[in-house]
This record gives structure tokens, sequence and C-alpha cells, in this order.
């Protein structure tokens, strides 16, 4: 078994800030040699405080049989719709213990979105398209963001203790947190290195 | 067929090349086929391998496409997902069993058995394979052959994926009996796991080592039966072996009938050519084929006549007279036996003339050869149209003949000569000369003469020399003649050596003049001193020898002894002329004239003291050649005179044209001329007249006494000769007496009472 090693580099270098109010996380997340990783969920989880579940939706589209996005990130008690922008009908299943659910054969846009109450990773599957695959990271935070090219920013992060915590789909064992400390106007800018 | 015919030979030759031959195909075949089958048993087991190879990677297929499909079935992930173990292993033990797998396992992804269809002995054990799993972690998936529970499975294990892997499942299929047998059943191979001793004895083997993820030994062993795989071989060579036979027993037939075709003509050729040997000649060879044999068949036959022609022209030739055409002696004489000896049993008669032709000699020798046996010819043709079909006409050779035929008494024999005699009578005209022949028979008849044919034949040759000897044209064979013609026989016989061993004598008696008394003449007389019968008389065997054609040997010898005497008494001057005999038969000697002259010169002796004395007949038996000799010895200059003058019967007219220059009066008229008064005085007196008139001299023969002397004085005979004056003298006594004679007379006696 592979063992991953998250490193937090925290740089000395001054953070640009948005907000008076909220502090923003800048995170790179890159592999052993270097390279970004994509599609990495980053979120950080308050240390000592809970935030109540959110009653938002979220869209997970299947368009020419693929799953749109690929890596979607919600913050639990989230509502998904699954709709179905493909000529053809998909059978969207997961077996994941944070949900299990399936929405049998369908075109359009099913009545009732999916609602997900328990945080963790939801596999998504389709039944007839075996090659379809996405997943949907169930975090008990707001404060989340998906990388691009392996950097995404996390703005309006209240000041507080924060866990920073990241996933990423071929991830094997969960990297440890990166404890942060956060004031309320600081940009904080951080690379997360994983180990693939 | 014995064996050393061609035929067998043929056959044996025929088996013994075959033999050889499919002795060497069959070991060729036997050794090929073993290296064949080897090297078929190897490709065989390779192929085995390969299909071993072929049919586990089928598996292997089919294994990982159920596993798969296990492995994404919704239900069974479903199953997975809620994680309720006998519901997962009963997915399992059904899925397995779609496919026959032996065993199937849900491993978690931490490597622990979830579910298993082996009784889940192994759920919650670490999984016993770690490799594969440790392989299908970096992969995704595992396919591998390994062994646990002490067996060997081809196993396949893959993520169940929801669709992120959830588990691992692993389907396994035991490498066994009944895998094995699928490869034993494609290939005809045995195959089984490998088992120390199961290599049994007569096996080609090929150990095929299966890859084990986890490092253990598993190899499978490929056989095969080398006794089974010879089977086809050992049919194949019993195939070959049988046609061997039947091509075999095939040629020797072919062989059989071929060598057959060959001997049958040479066995039928050789049967003739044993006909041929034994001089059957009439049955051809009939071979009707256009090769070699056919060809020699129809040079048989070719021979087979020609021999047969051949042999035909010898036995006439051995049998016959070449040039006649005639019966020869020999088979005259075997016809001659025949015959009596069927006249034997049938008490008939044969009789039997022998015949010789007179003077046939002399006509060879001035005629030639060529005309004799054109005569001879032409006599046997005679002789044939004159006599019986049934008769036997023979030459018997030179100028003998004989004749045979059945008679009934002896004057039918008579008869058969009369025939002859008067076929023989008309003139024979060869080659356009003319002549006339007579011939001499003699007759002798069985059985009155003779018991068998030697003897008749002898008998017959004695009447024919009776017949010569009397002039007669045939005489029939008189009892007790045998003596006699014995010694005449033997005398015959005996007178061509009497010169050779110089028994011959000359004795000499003088002619004296009558008018002067003097010895002017000497007639030489021949006498032959035979060591067994004494001193013979030319009246004894002059006859014989101008039979047997010997008168000329002998003439030729006196003629040569009287010339030499001659020239010695001339050279030792005692004045002689010299009187030879000539016989008829010298009168057809073309060449005596020359010989005459010869011998004069080698004496040097004149012409002019020879005389020839000749007979009436001798002239007279062809007056036409005789004159045409007699004027060639007158024109030598050689003095002709007429012998025996008066017994004969020339006309006076012909004796005119002679060339002679004497006449002597014969004896028989001189004998008796004691008294004026007899007929005999007229005669010789007539004949002296008319000698003289015609310019001849007389001589008188015979002269025994005075009156007869006195007489022939009287009548003006020329000369005398005879016992009155002198007998014959042998050669030296004449010598005395002439010597005496010329003495007296050179002294004035004269008168032969004084020379005698």
């Amino acid at each position: 078994m592979r063992r991953l090693l998250l490193l937090v580099l925290l740089p000395l270098l001054s953070l640009l800030s948005t907000s008076a109010s909220a502090a923003t996380l800048v995170v790179d997340v890159r592999d052993a040699r270097g390279a970004a990783v994509t599609e990495a969920v980053v979120y950080a989880l308050p240390v000592g405080r809970q935030f109540p579940p959110a009653s938002r939706t979220a869209v997970m589209d299947q368009k020419n049989r693929t799953f749109i996005p690929h890596v979607l990130a919600i913050q639990t008690g989230t509502a998904v719709r699954f709709p179905n922008s493909d000529d053809i009908r998909h059978q969207v299943y997961s077996f994941s213990s944070a949900k299990t659910f399936q929405l049998p054969l369908y075109k359009g846009t099913p009545a009732n979105p999916v609602r997900f109450d328990k945080s963790g990773v939801v596999s998504l599957g389709c039944n007839i398209h075996d090659r379809m695959s996405a997943y949907i990271v169930i975090v008990d935070t707001p404060h989340f963001a998906v990388t691009k090219n392996g950097r995404t920013e996390i703005a309006s992060v209240g000041a507080g203790r924060y866990a920073l915590h990241v996933w990423y789909p071929e991830m094997k064992d969960a990297p440890p947190p990166v404890a942060l400390t956060l004031a309320a106007t600081d940009t904080k800018a951080l690379t997360v290195t994983v180990r693939k | 067929m014995t064996p050393r015919s061609f035929q067998a030979k043929l056959v044996y030759l025929t088996v013994a090349v075959l033999v050889l031959l499919q002795a060497a195909t069959l070991i060729a075949v036997h050794f090929a086929g073993q290296r064949t089958m080897r090297d078929s048993i190897a490709d065989e087991l390779r192929v085995g391998s390969r299909v071993l190879d072929r049919i586990l990677a089928v598996r292997g297929r089919q294994l990982s496409e159920t596993v798969r499909a296990l492995a994404s079935d919704y239900a069974f992930r479903e199953a997975v997902a809620i994680g309720e173990r006998p519901t997962i292993t009963d997915a399992l033990s059904n899925h397995g069993s779609r496919i026959n797998a032996d065993t199937v396992f849900l491993v978690s992804l931490d490597g622990h058995v979830v579910a298993d269809t082996l009784n889940s002995r192994y759920v919650g054990k670490r999984f016993p394979l770690p490799s594969l799993l440790g392989e299908a972690q970096e992969r995704g998936e595992a396919a591998a052959i390994a062994t646990f529970d002490e067996r060997p499975y081809q196993l396949v294990l893959v993520p169940v994926l929801a669709p992120r892997p959830i588990a691992w499942v692993c389907m396994g299929f035991a490498i066994d009996e009944v895998l094995l047998n699928d490869v034993s059943r494609l290939t005809s191979l045995d195959v089984s796991l490998r088992n120390p001793g199961a290599e049994r004895g007569d096996y080609q083997v090929l150990l095929h080592p299966l890859k084990t993820a986890d490092g253990s030994r598993i190899e499978v062993l490929l056989q095969r039966s080398v006794a089974e795989a010879q089977r086809p071989y050992q049919r194949l060579e019993l195939q070959i072996f049988a046609m061997s036979m039947l091509a075999l027993i095939a040629a020797v037939i072919a062989a059989f009938f071929f060598a057959r075709g060959v001997t049958r003509p040479l066995h039928r050729l050789s049967e003739e050519a044993q006909r041929i040997e034994r001089g059957d000649y009439s049955t051809a060879v009939d071979i009707r084929q256009h090769d070699e044999i056919g060809k020699l068949a129809g040079a048989f036959n070719r021979m087979r006549t020609g021999i047969a022609e051949r042999e035909e022209q010898i036995r006439l030739q051995a049998t016959h007279d070449s040039l006649t055409g005639l019966p020869n002696r020999t088979l005259f004489f075997d016809r001659l036996s025949y015959a009596i000896a069927d006249a034997k049993r049938s008490a008939g008669w044969i009789g039997m003339i022998m015949m010789d032709l007179d003077r046939f000699k002399d006509i060879n020798d001035t005629l030639g050869h060529h005309f004799g046996d054109d005569l001879l010819i032409e006599i046997g043709r005679r002789l044939n149209h004159t006599l019986r079909e049934s008769d036997t006409v023979a030459r018997l050779g030179g100028d003998e003949f004989a004749v045979m035929f059945a008679v009934t008494d002896p004057r039918h024999a008579e008869h058969v000569a009369q025939k002859i005699e008067s076929a023989l009578e008309s003139p024979f005209v060869l080659g356009g000369v003319s002549i006339e022949i007579a011939g001499s028979m003699g007759i002798a008849i069985f059985p009155q003469h003779a018991g068998d044919a030697a003897t008749l034949m002898k008998r017959a040759d004695i009447a024919m020399y009776e017949a010569k000897k009397n002039h007669s044209s045939f005489a029939i064979y008189e009892p007790g003649r045998d003596e006699h013609s014995l010694r005449r026989l033997a005398i015959l016989s005996e007178l061509r050596h009497a010169v050779a061993r110089d028994e011959l004598v000359l004795h000499y008696q003088p002619k004296i003049d009558v008018g002067t008394g003097r010895a002017v003449h000497a007639e030489a007389l021949v006498r032959w001193n035979h060591p067994v019968h004494g001193k013979l008389p030319p009246d004894e065997f002059i006859p014989l020898a101008e039979q047997s054609g010997n008168i000329s040997m002998i003439t030729k010898w006196v003629l040569r002894r009287a010339i030499a005497d001659c020239g010695e008494w001339n050279a030792s001057g005692v004045e002689l002329t010299v009187a030879v005999n000539l016989s008829a038969l010298d009168l057809f000697d073309a060449e005596l004239p020359t010989y005459i002259s010869g011998l004069l010169s080698e004496v040097g002796l004149p012409a002019s003291k020879l005389v020839l004395e000749l007979t009436e007949s001798a002239v007279m038996r062809d007056p036409s050649y005789a004159l045409r000799i007699l004027r060639d010895l007158k024109h030598r200059g050689i003095t002709l005179a007429i012998d025996d003058y008066g017994t004969g019967y020339s006309s006076l007219a012909h004796l005119k044209r002679l060339p002679v220059d004497e006449l002597k009066i014969d004896k028989s008229f001189v004998l008796n001329l004691r008294n004026a008064a007899t007929d005999d005085i007229v005669i010789v007196r007539s004949t002296i007249e008319l000698g003289h008139n015609m310019g001849l001299r007389v001589i008188a023969e015979g002269v025994e006494n005075a009156e007869a002397w006195q007489i022939l004085k009287t009548l003006g005979c020329d000369m005398a000769q005879g016992y009155f004056v002198s007998p014959p003298l042998p050669a030296n006594e004449f010598r005395v007496w002439i010597g005496a004679a010329q003495t007296a007379f050179r002294s004035g006696g004269v008168s032969p009472e004084a020379l005698s």
C-alpha cells in the first residue's frame, strides 16, 4: 500500500484579499513530480464546530454518455438533479455507502433531485454504460473547491481554525489534513503535494 | 520347366529382381515410415502442446469474460455493495456454474476473502494467492495458473467496479482430467499432469511446463504411444507387402508366359531341327510372329528347304552320274541287288547288259572331251528311250554303260541287246560332226549265270569282252568262261603297267629284197615278257590293248624302241629300214605324225628309214580321217605299207587313193605257195601285178620254203619275209644275224638258203 504524503508549504509571500471580512485560500495541488492534479477536491473542515447542512441544489448532467462534471463537490444536504441531455436513456446508480440510490432508465430530468445527507464520496455509474463514471464528494463544509489545472481558490472563508483536506479520484488513502488558522482578511496561498 | 531352361531362368531372374526391389522398397518404406512417424509424433506433441496452450488461453478468456460479466453485473454489484455474504456466495456459485468454474472467490480490496464457493473455507482468511492479487492491483486484473488446495488452477482475478473497484472477484478452472481429456480428444495424445512413473515403455513424450503465478512447478505430460502411431505404418507396410506379393505373382505369371512365348517357338524350332537332323524336311515351322523369333523361323524354313535341296543334289550326285544324269555304279549295284532279292522271292529273272563303246577313247582323243561327253549324253538318252521305264540304265564310268531289266528267258535278253544295237545304229550328229559308233555288249542273267549282283555284273563284263573279241555286237555269258576271262582281265589290268615295268621287248624279222637277196627292212614285232604267263605273243594282248585303249601307249613304246634300234644299226653301218605296225586306233591319233617326227629327229634317223604298216580294216574304219593322218605321215617322208593285204574287203579304187608305197600280201596266200596250180598263185601274181601297176612295192609274208621263194622271185615280188629267211629274233640276236648277213652279201654269196 502506498503511503501518501501531503506537504503543505506556507509561502512567505503576501496574499491578495478580495473581502475584508473573509479570507481566501489559493491552493495548488501537485503530485510528487510536480504535475498539476486536476479535479482534486480541496475542502476546509472547521475545527471544533459544524456548519448546518445546506439546502442548495446542484446539477450532475449527462451529456454524450459522460457525467458532467466528472467530480462534483457539494455540501452535505445538497440535492443534486441528474438531467439527461442525451437522446438515449441512462440508469444512474450508486452503491457507495454515503448514498445508495438508483435512477431507473430515464430521459430528460427526473422529477425529484437526489438529496445527499451524509458526507463521503459517492461513486456514480450508469448501469448501461459501464464506462460512465463520476464522483460526488459530499463535504460537511461550504468551503470547498475543485482544482482546474491543479489550482483552485476557496473564497469567503471565515476566520478560524480549519483542517484542509484534499480528495482526488485516484486517491488510495486520504492524505493527512493540513491545519490552518485563518484571520479575517487573510489570503492564503498554499500548495498541496500529493503522492499519486 | 527344367531349372536350366530359358523360361526358368527368366522366371527366377524376374523373381530375384522383384524380390530385391521390393525388399529394398519395404526397407526404405519401413525406415522412412519410422522416421516420419517419429517426426510426426514430435509434431503431434508440439501441436498438442500448442493445443493445450490454446485451450488454456480460451479458457482464460472465457474465465475472464465470465468473471468480468459477473463483476459488472448490477445485481451482483448490489449484493457486494450490500455486503450480504450468503447472497454473494450464491451469486458466485451461480455465475461460476454457468461456465463450470471450479472455484470463485470474492476478495475485499484489502485482500481478505469475503466469500468463496469452497464451502466458505477461506472466508475471513487472506486470499491464498497474494501474488495474483498484487498483479491485479497493479494491472487492474490478473490471470495465472497457481496451485492451492494442492490442485492446479487456472485463475482470473478482476475488480468489481461500482464503477470504482469495490472488491476483487476471482474465478478459476481446475486443471484436471476434464481439461486434459479435452486436449487428449483434440490431439489423440495421452495427456496427464506430470506424475513421475506415468511414462510408460514405448512412448514418445513432451513435457509442457505451465507458467504459474506462485512459482509452483506444474507440468503437463503429453505422450504418444509409438506402437499406436506405428499401426497405420504397419498397415501401410502390410499393404505394400501384399501389393508386392501380388506384383510378384503377376510378374512371375507374365515372365512365365513371356518366356513361354519365346521358348515355345524355340522348342518347335528345336524339334524341327531334330526332324531335319533325322532327314525329315517335309514340315515347315509355322510361326507367324513379326519379331526376331518370326525372322528366325523364316530363316529356319529357308535353311530347311536349302538343306533339303542340297541334300537331294548330293544324293543325286552320290547315286547318279553327273554328266548323263543316269544312275551311277553304286545305284545300279543297289538296284540290281534289290531286284535280285525281289526276283529270288518271286522266282523271277533279271537280265543285265554291260556295254562299252568301241573306239571311244580315240574319239575322245581326236574330237575332244566335250564331244565325247556330248556323245555319252546322247547315248544315255537313246538307251533310255529304247528301254522300258522300269528298266534301269546306268553309266558305270568312262564309256561303260549297264542296263538291268526283268526277263522271262535268255532270248528276251538278246532281244533287248538287239534293240540297243539298233538304237545306236544311226549316226550321231553332234556339233556338225556325224559319227557312227558301235558298242560291245555282254549279257548275263540271274539266276542262270549268277546268284548275286556282284557276280552277275562280273559275268556280264566277261560276256562283253567275249563279244569284243569276237567282233560281235553282243554275247551271252557262257558258263566256264571265267578262267580264261580272268586271265584276260588280269592281262588287261597289267598291260598298262607293262611299259612302265619294261616288260615289253622287240623282236625283229628281216624282209629280203628278192632281187638282190639283201636284207633291206626289219619288221619290229612286240613281245610281252609277262612275269607270270611268260612270253606272250601279240595276238594275245594287242587286241586287249586295243579294246582297253592301251594300244596307243604300246605303239608309241614300239616306235620309240624301234627307231632307237634302227638309229643304232645305221650308225654302226648296217643299212636297214625299220617297219612298225600301227593299230587301227593309232590312225585316230592326230598327234602321231608329230610324235614320230620327234622320235626320228631325236635319233637322227631320216624318215625314209621308217615304214609304218597298217591293215586294210584299220584304214577302212574311218577312211577319211585315216587318210588325213596317212597323208601327213607320207608328207613327212615316211613309207607306208598296207599289211595283211587280201583279208579285208577294201576296194581297189579306195586303195588307189591311199598314199601307200608298199603292199604286203597276207601270209595265208603265201604259206601254201608250193605249186603253180593253186588259186593262191593267181591271187599272188595278180596282186603283185596290180601293186606294180599302181607303183607299189609288193612284199610277201609267210615265206617258209625255197619253193615259195622261187615262185615269188619268178612273179617279180619285191620283198619276202618269213621263216625261210629268218624267224623274228630278239634284238641282240637280230643284230648278230644282220651283221653276218650283210657281210655275206658284201662277199657276194647271196641266197636265202645261205642266210637261214
